[in-house]
Formats: structure tokens, sequence, C-alpha cells
């Protein structure tokens, strides 16, 4: 049995990454990822879909060249556009045992 | 192995400047980029277009690429006796990069762990039940090996522990279990993605859960008890009289397990027709319109 990890610390994230603290703190300020514990920045711990979301946000950055404030306005706009289609789809699958 | 026109793919002329080459990468990129090109061929288009990029930006590169463009080879062609080619790219990049490790640096600090073995990421599809309990799966997947020349797949299967109250969306990380990573560097890791099955007769809202409760009109008229199935079993479920064609009766703490509670199960009420009348019912039916003066399109009238 594999073990899973559910949360990760910040100093992993950053070492399997390859990113700054400096980097992290600043994905955090644009609302990209938050952390899910730890008040002190050294304690934060990053679950699974914030840490997503610092993996697609540093591709983005590295892929199309474009500063961090495009890109979590791409972020937000994904984010808005995976819960809609979502929605949609539930929507439909309702609609349908109704008609 | 075919070769690769990088200049023709970007769209420019073998004597483009710099400034050229990033600006027609970066709209070829933002077209192609798959979380804005929801085409299945766009991902490829992408890799194709980054991999010319990756080469034409490139001083050096650039040069040992267009050695080879014009005379079909290259006075110091390195050979594949090391791992350090990217799956990422293709063989023909491969075969002539390959060995060339500090040509993957992009812009320094963003760059993850040199060699790092790449990350997967893997759609977990559960059925309802199974995340009420919490489920040991057996994860398939196919993990990118690069031998030096060419990349390759290999199969590998894991046991994972779901945890009971794992929801659509949520991700899971199996360490270490990813390609993996090149000369003494880390494996990459392996995230599952949860996505619910589609239940044939649950929909999921959130937390809680939607049942479609088809009634007889008498039924709805009357009220009645009626037998409902729940992700843990039936329970009996009282359908108060007047009951309404889209009303909701909501059973508390049958809805979907999370990591703080339970949510709720929604029974929605739709009123059915029988499909035909006998002259008997007819007649009962005649009757009930002449007692019943109930319009039920008072919203059309001005």
């Amino acid at each position: 049995m594999e073990n899973i990890t559910l949360l990760i610390p910040l100093n992993e994230l950053c070492q399997i990454e390859g990113i700054s603290h400096e980097l992290i703190m600043e994905v955090v300020e644009y609302g990209i990822a938050e952390p899910a514990a730890g008040s002190d920045l050294s304690e934060w711990t990053f679950d699974m879909e914030s840490t997503h979301w610092i993996k697609k946000a540093i591709k983005l950055n590295q892929q199309l060249h474009i500063d961090w404030v495009a890109i979590a306005m791409v972020i937000e706009l994904i984010r808005q556009k995976e819960t809609l289609e979502k929605e949609n789809v539930m929507l439909k699958t309702r609609l349908n045992r109704f008609l | 192995m075919d070769f690769k026109d990088y200049y023709q793919i970007l769209d420019v002329t073998e004597n483009a400047e710099l400034k050229e080459i990033k600006k027609a990468y970066r709209k070829l990129a933002l077209k192609f980029h798959p979380d804005m090109n929801p085409d299945p061929g766009a991902e490829e288009k992408f890799k194709e277009v980054a991999e010319a990029y990756e080469v034409l930006k490139d001083g050096d590169k650039r040069a040992e690429y267009d050695e080879i463009k014009r005379y079909g080879s290259t006075s110091n062609q390195r050979f594949g006796n090391s791992n350090s080619g990217s799956p990422d790219f293709s063989d023909f990049f491969n075969s002539i990069f390959n060995g060339n490790t500090d040509g993957y640096q992009h812009s320094g600090q963003h760059e993850p762990d040199l060699f790092k073995g790449q990350d997967l990421d893997l759609e977990v599809p559960l059925f309802l039940e199974e995340t009420v309990d919490g489920i040991t799966k057996t994860i398939e997947f196919h993990v990118p090996v690069f031998d030096g020349r060419r990349p390759k797949q290999i199969k590998k299967s894991l046991k994972v522990k779901i945890p009971e109250g794992t929801n659509d969306g949520e991700r899971i990380r199996v360490k270490g279990q990813g390609a993996p990573g090149s000369d003494n560097k880390l494996n990459g890791d392996l995230y599952l993605h949860i996505r619910l099955i589609p239940h044939p007769l649950f929909d999921v809202q959130g937390i809680d859960l939607l049942l479609t409760l088809p009634l007889a009109p008498w039924e709805a008229a009357l009220g009645k008890k009626i037998e409902i199935p729940t992700l843990d079993g039936k329970i009996n479920l009282s359908v108060p009289a007047n009951s309404a064609s889209g009303q909701k009766l909501r059973i508390n703490g049958k809805g979907l397990k999370t990591k703080t509670g339970r949510g709720d199960l929604l029974a929605i009420v739709k009123i059915d027709i029988p499909p035909g009348t006998t002259s008997e019912t007819k007649k009962l039916w005649e009757k009930f319109a002449e007692l019943e003066q109930y319009n039920p399109r008072t919203d059309w009238s001005n």
C-alpha cells in the first residue's frame, strides 16, 4: 500500500518545484493558492488543490512568459470555467431526468 | 526520424531575430496552450512550438540546428550516452541535443530541481458509494522513462487507499511514484485527480445528493410513505399531502461524506401521469375536473 500525501510543507514544495519562498509568497498574495495551515511562513502547508494551482502557475509563467497578474487572472478564469462546466453537466443531467 | 523545421513551425524566416522568434512563439503558445485550447490536437501542437522555441531562442542550440539543417550533420554531434533527454521533446530534438544538459534550464528561479522526474497526473474515477466508506484502489498507469535515446512507457500498478470523504475534483499525491529522476535526482510524484462517476439515481450538488422522486398524481395529492434508495440502504420517506412537482424533501445526513461531516439527500418531486386511461379512469378524471376549479396557468392571464 502506497502512502498518500494530502498536505505539503512549504520547504518540500519549494524543493520539488525548484522555487523560492518569495515566489510562494507572491503566489499566495495574488490569490493563486492559499496555505491550508500555519500562521508563520515557515510553518505553511499547502493542500493538493493549492499545490496544483501553484504548479500550473509556474508552468504558465515558463511556457507563456506572462507576468503574475496575468497568471492570477488566467487561473481564476480557468477555475470559474471548471466550476461552470461541472455545473452545466449536472444541470443537463437534472434536466433530462425531468423531461 | 523526421527532420523538424523549427523555423516553419514558428512561422519565421531563417534569419529572424530573437525578438521576432519570441513574438512568434508567444502568439502560437497562447493559441495552442492546452489550458486555452480544448482541441485534442492542441497539446501536441503546443509541444512542437515549445520545442522549436527551446532551440531557436538559444544562440548555441540554434547554431547547431542551423548546421544540421544546412549540411545534414554537425561537427560536434553528441551521442546518446546519457539519460538526460527530455520525454517532452521529440526524438529528433533528443538526438541532437541529448547530453547538452544545461540547455534545459529556462529562467533560473522558476526551474524545478533539474532532472527531477516528471510528475504524472492521473484521473481516478470513483463511485459515489466508494466515497462514503473509503476504498483501496488498484491504480494502473504508464510511466514515461528515457533510456538515453528515446522515451518509453513502462506499465505500473499501485495500491492506494482513498480516504473516506474524498470528493469530486480532490487531489491526492503519491510521493515518488512519477517518472524516475536521472543522475540521482528525485523521482517525480504521482497526482491522483478524483472524478465521481455519474450515478444512475443520484446527482451531486456540492455535498448534497439529489434524487428525483416520481409520484403518481394521487400520491402527490394524498401523500404517501415511500421507500427510497440512499447510498447506504433504503429508508422510508413520508411524502406530505399536496406535494407539488419540483418540491424538495430533505433527508438529513444522507448526502456525500466529507472530511468534516455529511451532506443531505434531497428528494425532488416529479409528477408523472399514467401512460393510458381506461374509460373508467377517464370518467373519474372528468369528475375531478368538474369539482376542481384550479387553473395552473394563472401566470399567463393579464
